[in-house]
């Protein structure tokens, strides 16, 4: 790597860093997740950065080399349906096969009388959740893995040597990715590992939103149960992939617990006790935790202003970042805020206003992350992205 | 559902080093490395199950 592009790379990390500590840095920090916005911008199709990660990594390199970003996600088209196709996931379309080229890969709930875990196998989950996954969750969800008890096939061997294989090629995949991103463009990996809360993996993966609306109500104590059980393994697996530096923080990525989908009384007895525990597990590591607030978030901030100093880099998404700021300001970093209808719908006059004014209102006293509201797809207009980067460069300076 | 099946699993592994040992002959050499390997090895299983329903 040149000397010039380890000083880039040196003062981004800092920069970057010093605003995850609540701190004043030199500028403010430029972090955009861009996941099918790097298709766009580097010619590919949806298809492409979806299913060739190679593709998806080369894209993301570029993006990083020709915005001056401090830091960016290596992949941010995260789930590599090659991988999903090889372990026959039944629970995503993927673009090129079940949907056209140039649309996101999007994620299926299951039937609401035929979700992928059944209502009655909440003991089971609860007394080995790792055996539960592997014996009854695994054989519903992939259309090659054999259920337990019967006959064994090729399609099920092949399944898990190529699921594998192919899950340990993508991960080291990763670590390249980020020494690339590092000496080609001095660009830091902004995460590593990754963490959902225990009931959204219920929702997500397992009963789906609509048998866990009903489960809540008909057995909310197994409900209860099931959390409990899977905050260890979840605490576990996003502490094995921390950041060993503890530079950058963990992602955790958050989908129902925001309004409306749970009121404040089930967010408070559902959503949040073992959610808490597992933050409050890896700051006891010393590891962040990146609290992507997907949608609207603001009625749970009384709860989130219970976590310890600086555990979180709190995201907002649809919430008011100017009521975020005055409730929690104090306590963690903030990013995001720019709206994504208004980078995508907007002029680069719209955005550097609102930027101006997310800057003025928010990141007076260090402690802010310049980023988009949510994960950006292909709507974003390059032009928009181009213009909230070289504003904030050129205005975000303390 | 066995008794041995229904002990407590921790994070992080799929069949414990202690249910594992206890299918293998008497080790003649380093326990302490065979014991690390399978775990370290059986680690790799827990991650696979436990990223599927993560990260795909």
């Amino acid at each position: 790597m040149s000397a010039e592009m380890e000083q880039r790379y040196a003062e981004r990390l800092k920069r970057y860093t010093t605003a995850m500590r609540n701190e004043k840095p030199d500028k403010v920090p430029i972090r955009p997740f861009v996941a099918e916005f790097t298709a766009k911008y580097a010619g590919y199709t949806d298809q492409e950065v979806t299913h060739d990660y190679e593709k998806a990594f080369a894209a993301a390199r570029k993006c990083a080399a020709d915005f001056d970003w401090d830091a960016t996600v290596g992949n941010m088209v995260y789930v590599w349906s090659g991988l999903v196709k090889a372990i026959g996931l039944k629970y995503y379309a993927v673009p090129g096969i079940e949907l056209p080229p140039d649309t996101a890969f999007q994620y299926l709930e299951p039937p609401e009388d035929n979700a992928w875990m059944r209502p009655d196998e909440y003991d089971a989950l609860i007394e080995d959740p790792t055996g539960y996954l592997f014996n009854v969750w695994l054989p519903r969800v992939s259309g090659d893995v054999s259920p337990m008890g019967e006959p064994t096939s090729y399609r099920n061997n092949l399944s898990f040597v190529k699921g594998g294989m192919a899950m340990m090629n993508y991960f080291h995949g990763f670590g390249t990715q980020a020494a690339l991103l590092r000496s080609e463009s001095g660009t830091v990996s902004a995460i590593s590992g990754i963490l959902k809360a225990p009931f959204d993996i219920i929702a997500d993966k397992l009963r789906g939103y609509k048998g866990l609306c009903i489960d809540m109500f008909q057995q909310p104590d197994k409900v209860l149960a099931a959390c409990e059980a899977l905050a260890p393994h979840l605490l576990h697996v996003a502490a094995g992939g921390a950041d060993p530096d503890r530079n950058v923080p963990v992602g955790l990525w958050m989908h129902r617990g925001c309004v409306p989908f749970l009121s404040p009384d089930q967010f408070e007895r559902f959503y949040w006790p073992t959610l808490k525990q597992i933050i409050e597990g890896l700051w006891e590591r010393g590891i962040q935790t990146l609290f992507y607030a997907e949608g609207e978030w603001n009625p749970n901030l009384k709860y989130i202003a219970e976590l310890p100093d600086l555990s979180i880099v709190y995201h907002v998404d649809r919430g008011d970042i100017f009521e975020v700021h005055k409730a929690v300001g104090h306590k963690f970093c903030l990013s995001g805020g720019i709206p994504n209808d208004l980078l995508a719908f907007g002029t680069k006059d719209d955005v550097r206003d609102c930027c101006k004014r997310v800057i003025d209102g928010v990141a007076g006293d260090g402690g802010y992350i310049m980023d988009a509201s949510a994960i950006m797809q292909d709507d974003t207009k390059v032009e928009n992205l181009r213009a909230m980067t070289e504003f904030t460069r050129e205005y975000g300076v303390y | 559902m066995s008794e041995q099946e229904k002990r407590k699993i921790e994070p992080g592994v799929c069949i414990p080093w202690d249910e594992k040992r206890k299918e293998l002959p008497k080790i003649s050499g380093d326990q302490e490395l065979v014991k690390r390997v399978w775990e370290d090895v059986d680690a790799l299983g827990y991650l696979y199950i436990w990223q599927c329903l993560l990260s795909f």
